[in-house]
């Protein structure tokens, strides 16, 4: 932990909320590189919502969104498509397009964004799907795919840039505990193995113990984050015994 | 800075001897997914003319490196630039070989001899005619299903959910009225202009107001209407059904012990029945209205205009267009909520049904038109 931590995605003083709601005030968090960090709250509690103003799909009622030091809410044009390259996303769903095969919406990012050849860009989407362990099933239409397979199918489309950050709006949802731990593997292998680093939203407290480095706790009656630690320490020393208790209801 | 110089790339190769024969292919500098299509080239050519008997490649020079730079040295690595040589590829980081290894020239194979399966004529007729056929059938027991919910809701009208059809009857019929009466207005003014001409060589200029009110009571009027009520209410109809379908409502409402057709679809027929004659008895009006300006523009008095409407209709007409009405609401309100029952699955199915259920109801409004046409006539004759 000596080494400089460089901050990837920050949180400055951020007021979110649909129009004259307000669902969360003053939100501040920094994520450095390579680290997985977990939003966690119970349903309604805005981490959602939170995750949708990081990725700049909704413009917050004031504060910053940082993405390797550049602000997310002003930026506007070229700088913002600069940003938006840095970070993949993961949504709740996968989000695959039903009408081309698997590897067409691996491919479709490399199509829009690169003048590589086909042969290149065919050789990146196929080695993205082999490292979600999806090579077999390349040429297979998304609908085709089970639901962990498609959650797989949609992380390697969101790698296929290499970005240096990976949001994932829960990415356990809708999945069996198996297949949800196999899901946690892949991230920790392409957190350590590649890097990236994770921005997750999640309610699963299995996942978040397997591969969590990070976690802020939020709290709808606060409107804001009231813990932030590993989860270890949290379950066991966090301020708030609801938050202990969220903490440990699946592990004890 | 070389980005905007597309002569100079960022990145550098050199093709060194190595003591033991072979060659060491060393890069210096940025491989990115900018440069690496324009790079890819110039290694091609430069590589072209090369003999070279084993060949080493070194990426510890990279400064940094892509997906994109990766899959260069792979397709350089498995021989794709020197023609049965195959390459080591040295030097990469922790990172960069964990993505490298993900490289494979079997999946790449594999896709290039995918093929789409491609099916014969004979299949593909056969399998369309038993969709038809399984279509039909469909539709038969649509029909039946449709009409006993409508027989027991009348029987039993306590059962029924007025209140639906009522919001049907205000969603399809009473909004439909602005362009209900803008469209047939067109449309009357339309027939007597064009009527007017040829019919004044013959002197019988009178007669636009006779030819108005019988093509507007028996033919267009119900025409009109009811292709109006399917583009504008039978599309909603498939879409609403539909995006229930889509979102497993309709499971729900069948587990509950709740028949989608009794539930959704009656209340939808019922409402079709009952709205287009009055929306058609409205687009009568509209229309001779639209033909009224055209008339006394050609210097016919009102009263004249009317004496010759009404001694050009008779009430047979007036039912002749109500009872095909009638039979327009039925069919368009029961197509479209059966499309849309059919719905498949994945984002496009809405749109397909919904473009399913106009286009079928227009048909069979036509076609039901001609049996109409046909049937008149011999009870005329």
């Amino acid at each position: 932990m000596s080494a400089p931590r460089k901050i990837l995605v920050a949180a400055r003083d951020l007021t979110i909320g649909y129009g004259e709601r307000v669902v969360l005030e003053h939100v501040n968090f920094e994520v450095a590189r390579g680290e997985v960090f977990a939003i966690l709250g119970a349903s309604g509690s805005g981490k959602s919502t939170l995750l949708k103003h990081l990725i700049g799909l909704y413009q917050p009622k004031s504060g910053e969104v940082l993405i390797s030091g550049q602000n997310l809410v002003t930026a506007e044009g070229p700088e913002r498509l600069q940003i938006l390259r840095r970070f993949g996303v993961l949504y709740q769903g996968g989000a695959l397009f039903g009408s081309i095969s698997t590897v067409e919406n691996v491919r479709l990012p490399l199509d829009e964004f690169t003048d590589l050849s086909d042969e290149a860009k065919d050789l990146i989407a196929l080695s993205k799907l082999r490292l979600v362990g999806l090579e077999a099933a390349a040429t297979r239409p998304p609908a085709d795919l089970s639901g962990g397979m498609q959650k797989r199918a949609a992380i390697a489309r969101a790698i296929v840039l290499d970005p240096c950050i990976l949001f994932l709006d829960e990415p356990s949802a809708g999945l069996d505990p198996i297949t949800s731990a196999g899901l946690d593997s892949l991230i920790k292998e392409l957190a350590r193995g590649l890097g990236i680093t994770f921005v997750m939203v999640t309610h699963e407290l299995a996942s978040i113990y397997s591969v969590a480095d990070r976690v802020v706790v939020l709290d709808p009656k606060v409107r804001g984050i009231v813990a932030e630690g590993t989860p270890a320490y949290l379950r066991d020393h966090a301020t708030l015994p609801w938050v202990r208790k969220f903490l440990n209801r699946e592990t004890t | 800075m070389p980005a905007n110089d597309s002569n100079v790339l960022p990145v550098t190769w050199e093709l060194r001897p190595r003591p033991d024969g072979g060659m060491t292919l060393a890069f210096q500098g940025e491989l990115d997914v900018a440069f690496t299509s324009e790079a890819w080239k110039a290694l091609e050519k430069s590589l072209a003319g090369q003999k070279i008997s084993s060949l080493e490649i070194d990426a510890s020079g990279l400064s940094s490196c892509d997906s994109a730079g990766l899959a260069l040295l792979y397709h350089i690595s498995i021989g794709g630039m020197t023609p049965g040589v195959t390459a080591r590829v040295t030097g990469l980081g922790a990172e960069l070989e964990h993505l490298f290894r993900a490289f494979s020239k079997e999946d790449f194979a594999a896709l290039q001899d995918h093929e789409p399966a491609c099916s014969s004529l004979f299949e593909d007729v056969g399998a369309a005619t038993l969709v038809w056929w399984a279509d039909l059938r469909q539709q038969v027991e649509f029909i039946g299903e449709v009409t006993i919910g409508i027989a027991g809701g009348l029987f039993r009208p306590r059962r029924m959910r007025w209140k639906e059809v009522f919001r049907v009857f205000e969603t399809a019929g009473v909004n439909a009225l602005p362009i209900v009466s803008l469209l047939t207005f067109l449309v009357g003014m339309v027939i007597a202009f064009e009527a007017a001409q040829p019919l004044a060589q013959l002197g019988a200029q009178v007669f636009v107001a006779n030819l108005l009110g019988l093509t507007m009571t028996r033919e267009l009027g119900p025409v009109m209407a009811a292709i109006m009520l399917a583009g504008r209410s039978g599309s909603a109809f498939a879409a609403e059904l539909g995006t229930m379908k889509v979102n497993e409502e309709l499971n729900a409402l069948q587990t509950m012990g709740l028949a989608p057709i009794q539930f959704l679809v009656v209340q939808r027929v019922v409402a079709g029945i009952l709205l287009t004659p009055v929306l058609t008895i409205y687009a009568m009006y509209a229309g001779l209205l639209g033909g009224l300006p055209v008339l006394l523009g050609l210097g016919f008095p009102l009263r004249m205009v009317l004496y010759q409407v009404q001694s050009g209709l008779h009430l047979g007409d007036l039912a002749e267009g109500l009872s095909k009405s009638i039979v327009f609401g039925g069919i368009v309100a029961s197509v479209s909520c059966l499309r849309g029952l059919q719905t498949g699955e994945g984002p496009r199915a809405v749109g397909e049904s919904t473009t399913r259920s106009v286009v079928s109801s227009i048909m069979l409004i036509i076609l039901a038109d001609a049996l109409f046409a046909a049937i008149t006539y011999s009870l005329r004759k």
